[in-house]
C-alpha cells in the first residue's frame, strides 16, 4: 500500500491522498486468484478513450478492435471468448442478451477510478450472484463506487485530436446534505475517424482514408451516494449513452462504398445498498433496470424497400440480494441470489420476440488464515426462455463449481502460491438461438473449464525501489460445445451449432515496480506478457486440427513507463501482438502480421489558487505502425491529441 | 532501477525488430502456361478479399492457386460467384467487390474490369451467361446487364424481378430466377422471360418461393430449383417449357444445385452428412440414380457441381468446413472417382470450367 501511494504521487501528485489510497487500497498481486488493475493515475496518463483501449494493457486479454473511436471493441480473456467475459460497471453487471458481449468502446475512462480484471471471478467482497457466472470479469468503477471518496469536487476538460476528434467533459460532486453527495458527469465525443490507411492487394497498393467512420456520442450520469451513521452505504446511479455512428465495414477491394449507420441509446438506473449488521452479518441488495435501443440502417440494401432499417429494443429488470455470515473469525459463509428478466423486441418480420428469465444462486465459503486462504463456491443457474413466434429453447439448469486456494510460505515471505479451478458456461445468445433462419433453439450451453496455478512476489525494497510486484500464472482451459456459426447451405445462409472444442494452454506474466530517484523524481513501470497455445481440437480430420485458433497470437504483451518530476509527467507505453492467423488453418495465406504500437505523453500541471490546470500532449502510435487487429479493418496510424483540464484543488 | 529500465527498453526494441522482420510481399511463383485443364473459381469468404482462381493442368495433374494473382500480381477481391469462358475470354463475376473481371481465357491476363455499380452503390452481380457476342449478367439490384463482348462496355440494363440468381438461354430466350433472397421472409417466386431481340422482359412465370439455381436441356426444358423458405415451403424442382413459357412439371425434392447433361439432370441433395448427388431423367423427372457416387468417395461438403458434356465427367467441389481449403473431385459418368486435387489456399470452390487450348 505504501508503494501505491508513491506511485500515486508520481503520476497523480496533485490529487488528494485519499483518491490514491482507495484506488490502491489493496495490492492486487496478493489476491487468491489473478487480478490485474489499472488505477486512476495510470488511466489518466494512458492514451485511451475507452475501457476497450485501456484493457489492452492486461495480460491474457484479446481485445477485438474494429478500429477508430467508434469501432466495436470486445474482450476475450484467456481465449475463452467475449461471451464468457462479464463486465461490471460500479459493481453491477452490464449485459447484452442479444449478442452476449459488451461493446467496451461505449465505456469512457475519463471518470473511472479503476479497471480490474478478475480471472475466474473470485471475490473477497460481497458480490451479486451473477458476478460469479462468468469465466472472467472486467470491472470498471467510477469515483461514485467509493462512498468514502465523496467530497466537494469538480473537473472540466477538453480533448482535441487527429481525425476530427473533440471531446469536452465535465464532472461535479456536491454535498446535498451532511451524508449525501450528488455526483454529475457528462462527456461528449465527436470524431470524423477519417484516418489514412493503405490498401495492399499484391503488387497493387493504394493510399486511402477510412470513410463513414464518424461518431457522435454523449454519456451522462447522475450518482447519489448516502453514507449512513452505521457506515452502511446507499448508491444510486442513472446513466445514459446516446450515439450515432457510421459503420465503415471491412475494406473491400474495388468497392469502397460504405453508408451503413448505427444508432444506440442505452439507459439504465441502478441502486445498491450495503450494510454490515454486526461483526457477523453483512448484506448487499441491488437492483437495476436497463433499456437499450439499437437502430441499424443500410440505405442501399437491395431488397424491395431499397433499404434495411432494423430496430431493436432490449429491456432487462434485475435484482440481487447477497449475505455474508462470519461463522468464525477465519471462516465465512456467503450466499447470493439474483434474478433477471430480459426481453428483446424488433421491427423485423418473423422476429421471435424472445424473453428470458434467469435465476442465479451462489453459495460459498471463504477460509482466511494468515498464511492460507481458500474460496469455494457453487453456482446454480436456471434459465427459462419464451418466444412469441416459433419455438423457445428448453429450460436450462446448471450447477457449476469453483475453488481457489493460496498459501504464503511464511509471514515475512514475499511469495504467494495460488491455484484455482472453475467450471462455467455461457448461454447461447438471442442471436444464436433465434436469429432469422440462422438461429438454432437446440443449442446447448458452451462450457469452459479453467485450471490455474501461479506464484506471486511482492516486496518493499527501499525508497528508490519502493515496491516490486511480480506474478506468473500458468493455465489450462478447455472449451466444449463451443457455439460457432458455419454456412450451412451457402455463404449467405449460416447456422449456429455446438461444434467447437478448444484447448488453451497459457502463461500470464505481470510485473510492476515504483520508486523514487531523488527528491523530485519518481517512476512507475508496469509490464504484462502473455504466451498462449490455443488450439482447435474439434475434428481430427480437419485441416485446422491442433492449429492455433483465429486471431490468437502466441506472444503478446504491453509495457508502461511513467516518470514524474515536480509538476511534469511523462509516459511511454506500448502494446505488442505477435503474428496471428485469420482462420483456423495455420497456413501462410491466413497469416496476419504482428504489430507494436507505442504512445508517449507529456503533461504539466499549473497550480492556481483554487484549482489545478493540467495541459497534456499525446503522440499515439509514434512509429506510424499500420496494422489490423481484425483483417481488413485497419487501425489508425500516428495521431496526436492535446487536452486541457481544470479541477478543484 | 536502472537495470529495470534498460531491460524494459531493450524488450521494447526487440518487439519492434520481431514485428518488422516478416516479409510482407513474397515473390509469387512463375505461373505455368495454360494448356488443357480446368479453371476453378474459389469464392473465398465474405469480407475476406480472398477469391482465388485455380488452374489445374491435365497434362501434369498439378493445381496452381492463386493463378490469377500469380499472373496479374494482384488478386480478384471479394466473393467471386461465377466464372464463364466465352469467345476466348474469361469472365469472373465478383459479387461483393461488385465488378466483372475480364481476362484472356488462355493466359488469365487481365483485359479490364467492368464496374457494376449504380452510381456509387454496388449492384452485387451474381451470375453470367454468354449469348451472341453479349455477356448477360444478373445482379442483386434486380437487373441483367448486357455487356458487349467486343467493346467490353455495358449496352443496357434489363429490369427483372428482385435479387436475381442464375440465368440461362433456351429457345433464344433468357430465363432469370428471381429469388427475392434479400426480402426474407417475403421471397420472390418468379422466373423472368427476356426477349433477346429487344432485351426487355416479356413476362414472369410463377414457379414457387425463392428460385435460385437453373439448368436447361436441349429439348427446350428449363429446370428451376425453388428453394422454399426453410420453414413451411419446401424446396422443389420446377420444369418450364421454354417455348410455351409455362410450368409443365413440379417435383418436391430437397435439392440445391442442378446441372443437365444429355437427358440426365444431376442435383446435389440434402445437407451435411446426408448430402448426395441424385440423377433424374429429364423426360419425366423420375429418379434414375439415387446416389451417383458409386465408389464410396466421401465429399465433406458439396458446394459446386459441373459436368463435362463431351466425356460425361462430373466435377464436385468440396468446401470442407467452409474456412479450410477446398478440394475438387472428378468422377466418371458411372460415379467412380477419377482424380481429386486440393485448391489450397483457396476457400469454397464453387465452379469448375474446362479450358482447352
Amino acid at each position: 500500500m505504501v508503494a501505491r501511494i508513491a506511485h500515486g504521487q508520481v503520476t497523480d501528485s496533485l490529487k488528494t491522498l485519499d483518491t490514491v489510497t482507495v484506488s490502491g487500497a489493496k495490492n492486487v498481486y496478493i489476491n487468491i486468484a489473478p487480478v490485474q488493475q489499472l488505477d486512476r493515475s495510470t488511466l489518466q496518463q494512458l492514451n485511451s478513450f475507452s475501457v476497450g483501449d485501456a484493457a489492452k494493457y492486461f495480460s491474457g486479454v484479446l481485445i477485438k478492435d474494429y478500429g477508430g473511436v467508434g469501432g466495436l471493441k470486445t474482450i476475450s480473456v484467456r481465449s475463452l471468448g467475449a461471451q464468457q467475459t462479464g463486465v461490471l460497471y460500479d459493481g453491477i453487471a452490464m449485459a447484452d442478451a442479444q449478442s452476449g458481449q459488451v461493446d467496451l468502446s461505449k465505456l469512457s475512462v475519463t471518470f473511472l477510478q479503476s479497471i480490474n480484471l478478475y480471472d475466474g471471478a473470485f471475490f473477497t467482497a460481497l458480490m451479486p450472484a451473477r458476478s460469479y457466472s462468468y469465466a472472467a470479469l472486467l470491472s470498471a468503477s467510477t469515483v461514485a463506487n467509493f462512498p468514502s471518496l465523496q467530497k466537494l469536487d469538480w473537473r472540466f476538460g477538453l480533448r482535441q485530436g487527429s481525425f476530427g476528434l473533440w471531446q469536452p467533459y465535465a464532472g461535479f460532486t456536491l454535498p446535498a446534505s451532511k451524508r449525501t453527495f450528488i455526483n454529475f458527469t457528462a462527456e461528449g465525443t465527436k470524431a470524423e475517424g477519417d484516418y489514412p490507411f493503405n490498401i495492399n492487394n499484391g503488387s497493387y497498393s493504394e493510399k486511402s482514408k477510412r470513410n463513414n467512420s464518424d461518431i457522435k456520442s454523449l454519456h451522462a450520469e447522475i450518482n447519489i451516494t448516502t453514507l449512513f451513521n452505521d457506515s452502511s452505504a446507499w448508491k444510486t446511479k442513472a446513466a445514459v449513452y446516446i450515439a450515432q455512428r457510421g459503420l465503415p465495414g471491412a475494406i473491400i477491394f474495388f468497392n469502397d462504398h460504405s453508408t451503413q449507420r448505427l444508432w444506440n441509446t442505452d439507459a439504465f438506473i441502478q441502486s445498491a445498498y450495503n450494510k454490515k449488521f454486526n461483526a457477523k452479518i453483512s448484506l448487499l441488495a441491488a437492483a437495476k433496470y436497463t433499456h437499450s435501443y439499437t437502430r441499424y440502417l443500410d440505405p442501399d440494401f437491395l431488397n424491395n424497400q431499397g433499404e434495411l432499417d432494423d430496430k431493436y429494443n432490449q429491456d432487462e429488470a434485475y435484482a440481487s440480494a447477497a449475505l455474508a455470515y462470519n461463522i468464525t473469525s477465519s471462516l465465512q459463509f456467503n450466499y447470493a441470489s439474483d434474478a433477471a428478466y430480459t426481453t428483446l423486441h424488433s421491427n423485423k418480420k418473423m422476429f421471435a420476440e424472445p424473453s428470458r428469465l434467469s435465476l442465479w444462486n451462489v453459495a460459498g465459503i471463504q477460509y482466511n488464515k494468515q498464511l492460507f486462504h481458500a474460496n469455494a463456491n457453487v453456482l446454480y443457474t436456471h434459465i427459462h426462455g419464451d418466444v412469441k413466434q416459433g419455438t423457445a429453447a428448453d429450460d436450462k439448469n446448471e450447477f457449476t463449481p469453483a475453488l481457489a486456494v493460496s498459501i504464503k510460505p511464511g509471514l515475512k515471505s514475499p511469495l504467494l502460491l495460488r491455484a484455482f479451478y472453475k467450471r462455467i458456461f455461457r448461454l447461447p445468445t438471442f442471436n444464436d438461438l433465434y436469429y432469422n433462419i440462422v438461429g438454432n433453439t437446440d443449442l446447448k450451453p458452451e462450457y469452459a473449464n479453467q485450471y490455474n496455478v501461479g506464484v506471486t512476489y511482492t516486496k518493499h525494497v527501499s525508497e528508490h525501489l519502493n515496491n516490486i510486484s511480480f506474478s506468473v500464472d500458468g493455465y489450462y482451459n478447455t472449451v466444449n460445445d463451443k457455439i460457432i456459426a458455419i454456412p450451412s447451405k451457402n455463404l449467405f445462409i449460416w447456422s449456429v451449432l455446438n461444434l467447437g472444442k478448444v484447448h488453451i494452454t497459457g502463461v500470464d506474466v505481470n510485473a510492476e515496480a515504483s520508486g523514487k530517484f531523488s527528491g523530485n523524481w519518481s517512476w512507475f513501470i508496469k509490464l504484462a506478457y502473455t504466451w498462449q497455445h490455443a488450439v482447435d481440437v474439434t475434428d481430427k480430420s480437419s485441416a485446422s486440427y491442433k492449429d492455433q485458433i483465429p486471431y490468437t497470437p502466441v506472444h503478446s504483451g504491453s509495457g508502461i513507463i511513467q516518470l514524474a518530476y515536480k509538476t511534469w509527467n511523462f509516459s511511454y507505453s506500448n502494446i505488442y501482438s505477435g503474428g496471428r492467423y485469420t482462420l483456423g488453418d495455420n497456413i501462410p495465406a491466413n497469416h496476419l502480421n504482428g504489430w507494436i504500437t507505442q504512445d508517449i505523453s507529456l503533461s504539466k500541471a499549473f497550480l492556481l489558487k483554487h484549482a489545478t490546470l493540467t495541459i497534456k500532449g499525446e503522440l499515439n502510435n509514434i512509429t506510424d505502425q499500420h496494422y489490423d487487429v481484425i483483417k481488413y479493418f485497419p487501425m489508425p496510424g500516428r495521431s496526436y491529441e492535446i487536452s486541457i483540464s481544470i479541477n478543484k484543488k | 532501477m536502472k537495470k529495470n529500465l534498460l531491460w524494459f527498453l531493450s524488450a521494447g526494441s526487440l518487439f519492434i525488430i520481431s514485428s518488422c522482420s516478416k516479409d510482407d510481399n513474397p515473390t509469387p511463383p512463375t505461373p505455368p502456361v495454360v494448356t488443357t485443364g480446368l479453371y476453378v473459381l474459389n469464392e473465398g469468404l465474405f469480407n475476406g478479399n480472398n477469391t482465388m482462381l485455380t488452374y489445374y493442368s491435365f497434362s501434369n495433374s498439378t493445381p496452381t492457386t492463386d493463378f490469377f494473382a500469380n499472373v496479374n500480381g494482384s488478386s480478384l477481391g471479394d466473393t467471386g460467384s461465377d466464372i464463364v469462358i466465352y469467345g476466348g475470354k474469361l469472365y469472373i463475376v465478383m459479387n461483393v467487390s461488385s465488378y466483372v473481371e475480364v481476362a484472356d481465357a488462355f493466359t488469365a491476363h487481365e483485359i479490364t474490369r467492368i464496374d457494376m455499380k449504380n452510381g456509387s452503390v454496388p449492384r452485387q452481380p451474381r451470375y453470367a451467361v454468354g449469348y451472341k457476342n453479349k455477356l448477360l449478367v444478373s445482379s442483386y439490384d434486380g437487373t441483367v446487364a448486357v455487356i458487349d463482348t467486343t467493346t467490353l462496355t455495358i449496352d443496357k440494363f434489363i429490369t427483372v424481378g428482385s435479387n436475381p440468381e442464375q440465368l440461362l438461354v433456351a429457345n433464344d430466350k433468357l430465363f432469370v430466377a428471381n429469388s427475392g433472397g434479400l426480402n426474407f421472409p417475403d421471397y420472390d417466386s418468379t422466373v423472368s422471360v427476356v426477349d433477346l431481340s429487344t432485351f426487355t422482359e416479356k413476362k414472369k412465370i410463377v414457379v414457387g418461393l425463392n428460385p435460385g439455381k437453373m439448368a436447361a436441356d436441349e429439348n427446350g426444358n428449363v429446370f428451376v430449383v425453388s428453394t422454399g423458405n426453410y420453414a413451411d415451403a419446401f424446396p422443389k424442382i420446377v420444369q418450364i417449357d421454354a417455348n410455351a413459357e409455362s410450368v409443365t412439371r413440379s417435383l418436391d425434392s430437397a435439392v440445391n444445385i442442378i446441372k443437365v447433361s444429355g437427358d440426365k439432370l444431376y442435383a446435389i441433395s440434402g445437407f451435411g452428412e446426408n448430402q448426395k448427388v441424385l440423377v433424374f431423367n429429364t423426360a419425366d423427372l423420375s429418379v434414375s440414380d439415387n446416389n451417383f457416387i458409386s465408389d464410396g468417395t466421401v465429399v465433406t461438403s458439396m458446394y459446386g457441381l459441373d459436368i463435362d458434356d463431351e466425356t460425361g465427367d462430373v466435377y464436385i467441389t468440396d468446401s470442407k468446413d467452409y474456412v479450410s481449403p477446398g478440394e475438387v473431385f472428378c468422377f466418371d459418368k458411372n460415379g467412380t472417382k477419377k482424380f481429386s486435387f486440393s485448391v489450397t489456399p483457396g476457400l469454397n470452390p464453387d465452379k469448375v470450367v474446362l479450358i482447352k487450348q
